[in-house]
C-alpha cells in the first residue's frame, strides 16, 4: 500500500511538472513547427507519461497518451506538420491529461472522463483522413512507429497491446521465473557461508513481495493476481533508479516535504523573537552597567546571534521560494487560446520569469494574475482592424515582468491596447451605483483606474465567455490584499495600461512600526507605512465632521488609532501627537498615535479560531519583552476609518463627572496617604480619622500609582510625602496629572523639607499645598477640609 | 531491596487496576465562580497558571478579556464571571488562569479559585437540569458529592465562538 503510494506520488508529481512544461513548448512549437529539439521533448513527455500511467493500470491515461504520442511521433519524423487546427487537437488532448492526473491525484484512479472523441480526433489526424497530412506518408508511418517504439521503448509497452488473458499469462511467466531465480538464490546462499552484504541484499529483494502484493487490493477492488505489481515494480525500480541517479548529479536538488519547511520557518520565527528579546535584555543591562568590561563581550555576541539570526532567516526563506516562472508558464497557452477565441493577435513577452517567492505567494499569485491578462486581452487590446485604424501594429503586445524592489517583489502588466478612459470610468460606475456623484466629482484620473477594482463593476457591454461579470478584478484586490499586497494602476488612453502589484517576499516575518496608544501598543506593517510627521493639535481641521490635515499639497483624512480600537482615553494627550501616514495603492490615511515606538522585526501569529475575523486586527506577534501585540490590518483600518466617529479631542467631562459623585456620608470621601514611614502614616491617620473620611495608604509612589489605576476608590484628595523608595513624591504628582480623569485632583504635600526650590518643584510637578513636618493635627485636617469640599454637616 | 521495591510497585499496580475495573471514574477539576463550584474533566486541562498580563483585543465582547503569550502561542483569554454574566471582580492571590484543549482550539480561563481534583464515579453523574437542556447549554451534567452538587461545564462550548 505505501510503497504503491509513494510510486503513485512520484508519477503525479513528475507528470506534473512536465505538462507544465509541455503547454509552454506546444505554444512555442506552433511558432516554430520544424523545431526537432521541440519536438522531441513534447514526444518524451507523452511517452513518459504513457509508460508510468501504463505501470500504475491507468488504462484511460495510457489509452490517451498512446494516441498523443502517435501524432507527436509522425510529427518528430517530419511525416506531419503541425498547423493551428492539429495544435487544438493535440491541446486539447493535454487538457484531458491534466483533467486526468488531477482526477487520479484525488482519486488513485482515472475514470470518469470521457476521451474517446479526443482520441478519434487525434487518430485523425495521423490516419488518412487527415486533411492536413500528406498522402504519401500513410503507410510508411506506421511501419516506423512500431519501429520506433520497439527499439525506444521496453517491454512493459507490448503488454499495452496485449489482451487481459496474454498478459496476465506473461505475469504469471515472469513472476514464476523470479521466483525461480529466488530460489536458486537462497538454496546457494544457505549450502554456502557468505557474507553479510549479500544477506542484505536478499532481504531486499524478499521484502517487496509482501506489502506490494497488498497494494492493487487496497487501492483498485479489481480481483487481478497481486503479481502485476510486483512485476511493474521491479521493473520500475530498475528504470527508475538510473534517472534519479543521473538527474541527481545534474540538479544537486532534494525534494522536501512542504511541512517541514513550514516547521522549519516556524522555528526561525521562535527563533527571531528570542532575538528580539535578548536585544531588548541587552539594551536594559548596557543601562543598568554602562562602563563595565563585559558588556563589551555580551555585546558581541548579541550582535553575533543577530546576525546568524537574520543570515538564517534569509536562507530559510530562500529554501521556500520558487521562481514565479511556475505561475507564468500557464499564460502563453491562455493567450493563445484567448487570442483565438476572441480573434485578435496578442503577443505574450515575458521577464524575470526566474524572479523568486515565497512559496506560499506562488500559490496566491497565480488566480489574480489571470484575471488580469484575460482583461487585457479582453478589454485592453483592440481587434486587428482597430489596431491597423489607429496606426498601431496589428497584432497587440502584452509584457509580463517580474522584478524585485527593496523587500517586495513587482508583477507587472503592460499592454499596449487602447487604455483606461478615466470619464468613461466615471460615469459607468456612476450608472452601476458604484460611486456617488459626490465621489466621482472628486477622483483624481488615478483613483478613478482603481474603479475596475470594485466588485459589481464591469466595462463590458456584454457578459462573454471571457469577462463581463465584474468579478474577476475584484478578486484580484481581495487576493493581493490578503498577501498584503499592494496593486498600482497606471494607464494611457490610446497607449495602454500598466498593472503593477507589489507583493511582500515573504508572509511570515515582516518589519513593521510600533505605535503607542495609552498604555497599549500596535504594529503596523511597515510596508503600508508612507511616512511619519509631529503635528501639534491645532493644525488639525475638521471638515464635514471629519479630521483632516494639509500634509504638504494635500489634504490627508484622519483618524484616532483609539477611536478605531476603542481604547479607552486615561492618559491626557499631549498637544503634539504622531501621524503615521499609510498608503494603500492610491488611498492615504492619516493615523494619529500616542507614541511612536519604533521599527522592529515581527512574526505574524494567527489569533486563532477563536478570534479570527476581528475587524482591523492582522494577526498578533509577540514582542521581546514577551507580550502580545496586535497587529493593524491596514486593508481593514482604511475602510474602518469612514465609518468611525471622530472624537479626536478627548472628552474629560465624563470621567470627572465620576468624581463629583454626590457625598451623603463623611465615609464617601476618600484620601490616599501616600508615605514610607509607617510612623508618618500613622500620624496623618490618627489627624483625619476624626472627619470620619475612608483612609487608603500607600508605602510609596508606584504602590501609589498602582492604587490609582486599579480605579477601585474615588480619591478626593492625596496626601504625598516627597522623599520615598522607588518614587518619589514629585514623580508621582507628575505621573498623576498625565491621566485626565485625576487632573483636577488635589495633591498636598507633607514633607520636612523646607527650602524654596522644594517648594517650587512641588508646584511645577501639580501639588497644591505645602505642608511642612512637623504640623499640628488639626492643620492638616482643616487642610484636607478645604481641599476635598468637606461638608461641615457631617462631623 | 529490590524485592521490596518490587512489591511497592506490585501493590501500586494493582490498586490502579481496581479502580479501572471497578467502575468507570471521571476526574475532574472543580473552581469556583461568583458562589458556584464548577468543574471539567482533568483530561481537558492543558495548564493552570497565576495570572500573567495580557493584551486587551478590541471588538468583541466584554468577557473576551484580551490575549496572551504563552510560550508563543497566542491564546485568548476568557473571563467566566463575565460569560457568566456576574460582576468583574479584581484579581487577587487565589485568581488562576486555566488553559483549556478541545482537539485544536486552546484558550485561557479566569477563575476566581481553584478547589480541588475530584473523582467521582459516572454513575453519580447526573443530567443537566431539564430547565437548560438543549444544544446551547454550557452544562454537561451535574455531579453529585456527599454534601454538594458540582456542575460540569462543556469544554468544547466553552471554546465555541459565539459571537
Amino acid at each position: 500500500m505505501d510503497e504503491f503510494q509513494e510510486i503513485l506520488q512520484d508519477f503525479l508529481v513528475e507528470s506534473f511538472e512536465l505538462v507544465e512544461q509541455l503547454d509552454q513548448d506546444l505554444v512555442e512549437l506552433e511558432n516554430n513547427p520544424q523545431d526537432l529539439e521541440l519536438l522531441n521533448r513534447i514526444f518524451r513527455v507523452a511517452h513518459t507519461v504513457k509508460g508510468a500511467s501504463s505501470f500504475l493500470n491507468f488504462d484511460v491515461l495510457t489509452y490517451l497518451t498512446h494516441h498523443m504520442e502517435d501524432v507527436l511521433n509522425k510529427a518528430r519524423h517530419g511525416d506531419l506538420i503541425i498547423d493551428a487546427d492539429i495544435m487544438d487537437v493535440i491541446l486539447e488532448s493535454i487538457d484531458l491529461m491534466k483533467a486526468l492526473l488531477v482526477i487520479i491525484r484525488d482519486s488513485s484512479s482515472d475514470g470518469g472522463v470521457d476521451v474517446s472523441a479526443c482520441v478519434s480526433r487525434l487518430d485523425k489526424c495521423t490516419g488518412g483522413s487527415g486533411k492536413t497530412e500528406p498522402p504519401v506518408a500513410q503507410e510508411a508511418p506506421v511501419v516506423e512507429k512500431i519501429e520506433v517504439k520497439e527499439s525506444a521503448e521496453d517491454d512493459e509497452i507490448d503488454y499495452e497491446n496485449m489482451d487481459e488473458n496474454e498478459l496476465e499469462a506473461e505475469i504469471e511467466r515472469l513472476l514464476q521465473q523470479r521466483q525461480e531465480e529466488d530460489r536458486v538464490k537462497r538454496e546457494a546462499k544457505s549450502s554456502s557461508t557468505e557474507d553479510q552484504t549479500e544477506d542484505d541484499t536478499q532481504d531486499d529483494a524478499d521484502e517487496p513481495l509482501v506489502p506490494i502484493s497488498k497494494a492493487p487490493v487496497a487501492v483498485t477492488p479489481s480481483p487481478r493476481p497481486a503479481s502485476i505489481d510486483y512485476d511493474s515494480d521491479s521493473s520500475d525500480d530498475a528504470k527508475a533508479a538510473a534517472p534519479t541517479k543521473k538527474a541527481s548529479t545534474v540538479e544537486q536538488t532534494i525534494r522536501v516535504d512542504v511541512k517541514r519547511l513550514d516547521h522549519l520557518m516556524n522555528l526561525i520565527g521562535e527563533l527571531v523573537l528570542a532575538k528580539n528579546r535578548l536585544i531588548k535584555i541587552n539594551d536594559d543591562v548596557e543601562e543598568r552597567y554602562e562602563g563595565e568590561g563585559f558588556l563589551e563581550e555580551l555585546n558581541q555576541v548579541v550582535s553575533i546571534v543577530s546576525l546568524v539570526t537574520t543570515d538564517l532567516q534569509i536562507a530559510v526563506m530562500k529554501t521556500r521560494m520558487l521562481p514565479i516562472g511556475k505561475v507564468f508558464n500557464k499564460f502563453p497557452r491562455m493567450i493563445r487560446d484567448l487570442s483565438r477565441e476572441l480573434n485578435k493577435k496578442i503577443e505574450l513577452e515575458i521577464f524575470g520569469e526566474d524572479t523568486e517567492l515565497d512559496k506560499s505567494i506562488v500559490e496566491e499569485v497565480g488566480d489574480p494574475l489571470v484575471h488580469i491578462i484575460r482583461n487585457s486581452c479582453d478589454h485592453g487590446i483592440e481587434t486587428p482592424d482597430v489596431r491597423a485604424g489607429q496606426g498601431k501594429s496589428e497584432t497587440g503586445t502584452i509584457k509580463l515582468k517580474a522584478y524585485n524592489e527593496g523587500n517586495q517583489i513587482v508583477i507587472q502588466i503592460d499592454d499596449d491596447g487602447k487604455g483606461l478612459d478615466a470619464g468613461l470610468l466615471k460615469s459607468k460606475s456612476l450608472e452601476k451605483g458604484v460611486i456617488t456623484r459626490k465621489e466621482a466629482e472628486n477622483m483624481s484620473d488615478k483613483e478613478a483606474f482603481t474603479l475596475i477594482f470594485k466588485p459589481g463593476f464591469s466595462m463590458a457591454a456584454k457578459v462573454t465567455n471571457v469577462s463581463g461579470r465584474g468579478v474577476g478584478m475584484d478578486v484580484v484586490k481581495t487576493n493581493i490584499e490578503k498577501l498584503n499586497g499592494i496593486i498600482d494602476i497606471d494607464s494611457e488612453l490610446g497607449v495602454g495600461t500598466s498593472i503593477k502589484l507589489k507583493i511582500p517576499l515573504t508572509l511570515a516575518i515582516i518589519q513593521a512600526l510600533l505605535v503607542g496608544v495609552q498604555e497599549e501598543h500596535y504594529a503596523i506593517p511597515l510596508a503600508s507605512v508612507l511616512e511619519t510627521v509631529r503635528i501639534s493639535t491645532d493644525e488639525v481641521y475638521t471638515v464635514e465632521g471629519r479630521s483632516v490635515m494639509r500634509l504638504r499639497e494635500d489634504v490627508l483624512p484622519l483618524v484616532h488609532i483609539g477611536d478605531i480600537f476603542e481604547v479607552e482615553r486615561i492618559l491626557d494627550s499631549s498637544e503634539y501627537a504622531y501621524v503615521v501616514v499609510l498608503g494603500l495603492g492610491t488611498s492615504k490615511l492619516g493615523l494619529i498615535v500616542d507614541t511612536l515606538v519604533g521599527q522592529e522585526e515581527i512574526v505574524i501569529k494567527s489569533l486563532g479560531e477563536f478570534l479570527k475575523g476581528i475587524e482591523g486586527i492582522a494577526g498578533a506577534t509577540i514582542r521581546g519583552d514577551g507580550g502580545v501585540t496586535l497587529i493593524v490590518d491596514v486593508v481593514a483600518i482604511m475602510d474602518m476609518a469612514k465609518h468611525v466617529k471622530t472624537s479626536a479631542i478627548a472628552d474629560s467631562n465624563s470621567d470627572s463627572a465620576l468624581l463629583m459623585r454626590e457625598k451623603t456620608k463623611a465615609s464617601d470621601y476618600t484620601v490616599m496617604i501616600v508615605d514610607d514611614s509607617k510612623t508618618d502614616r500613622m500620624i496623618m491617620r490618627k489627624s483625619l480619622e476624626p472627619l470620619g473620611v475612608t483612609l487608603v495608604e500607600a508605602g510609596d509612589g508606584q504602590e501609589a500609582l498602582g492604587i490609582l489605576k486599579q480605579g477601585s476608590h474615588n480619591f478626593d484628595a492625596m496626601l504625598i510625602d516627597i522623599e520615598m523608595p522607588r518614587m518619589d513624591g514629585y514623580t508621582l504628582a507628575t505621573e498623576i496629572k498625565k491621566y485626565n480623569r485625576y487632573k483636577n485632583l488635589p495633591l498636598i504635600a507633607v514633607t520636612s523639607r523646607t527650602g524654596k526650590s522644594d517648594r517650587m518643584r512641588g508646584v511645577e510637578s501639580g501639588m497644591i499645598e505645602y505642608i511642612t513636618k512637623p504640623y499640628s493635627a488639626d492643620y492638616l485636617s482643616s487642610v484636607v477640609q478645604r481641599n476635598i469640599n468637606f461638608r461641615s454637616e457631617f462631623l | 531491596m529490590s524485592e521490596k521495591l518490587k512489591q511497592i510497585i506490585s501493590k501500586q499496580n494493582k490498586v490502579d487496576e481496581d479502580i479501572n475495573h471497578s467502575e468507570d471514574i471521571v476526574q475532574l477539576v472543580g473552581f469556583i465562580i461568583g458562589d458556584e463550584e464548577y468543574a471539567i474533566p482533568i483530561l481537558a486541562i492543558q495548564e493552570i497558571i497565576k495570572p500573567f498580563p495580557w493584551t486587551r483585543v478590541p471588538q468583541v465582547p466584554k468577557y473576551i478579556v484580551g490575549v496572551f503569550n504563552m510560550r508563543g502561542a497566542v491564546i485568548p483569554l476568557i473571563d467566566l464571571r463575565l460569560k457568566f454574566g456576574l460582576n468583574p471582580k479584581k484579581h487577587n492571590e487565589d485568581t488562576r488562569f486555566i488553559v483549556m484543549r478541545h482537539g485544536d482550539d486552546v484558550a485561557g480561563f479566569v477563575i476566581d479559585r481553584l478547589t480541588m481534583a475530584i473523582r467521582i464515579k459516572k454513575s453519580r453523574i447526573g443530567p443537566a437540569p431539564e430547565t437548560v437542556n438543549g444544544d446551547d447549554t454550557l452544562i454537561d451534567g451535574v455531579g453529585k458529592q456527599e454534601d454538594k452538587i458540582i456542575t460540569i461545564l462543556k469544554v468544547n462550548k466553552l471554546l465555541e465562538r459565539d459571537f
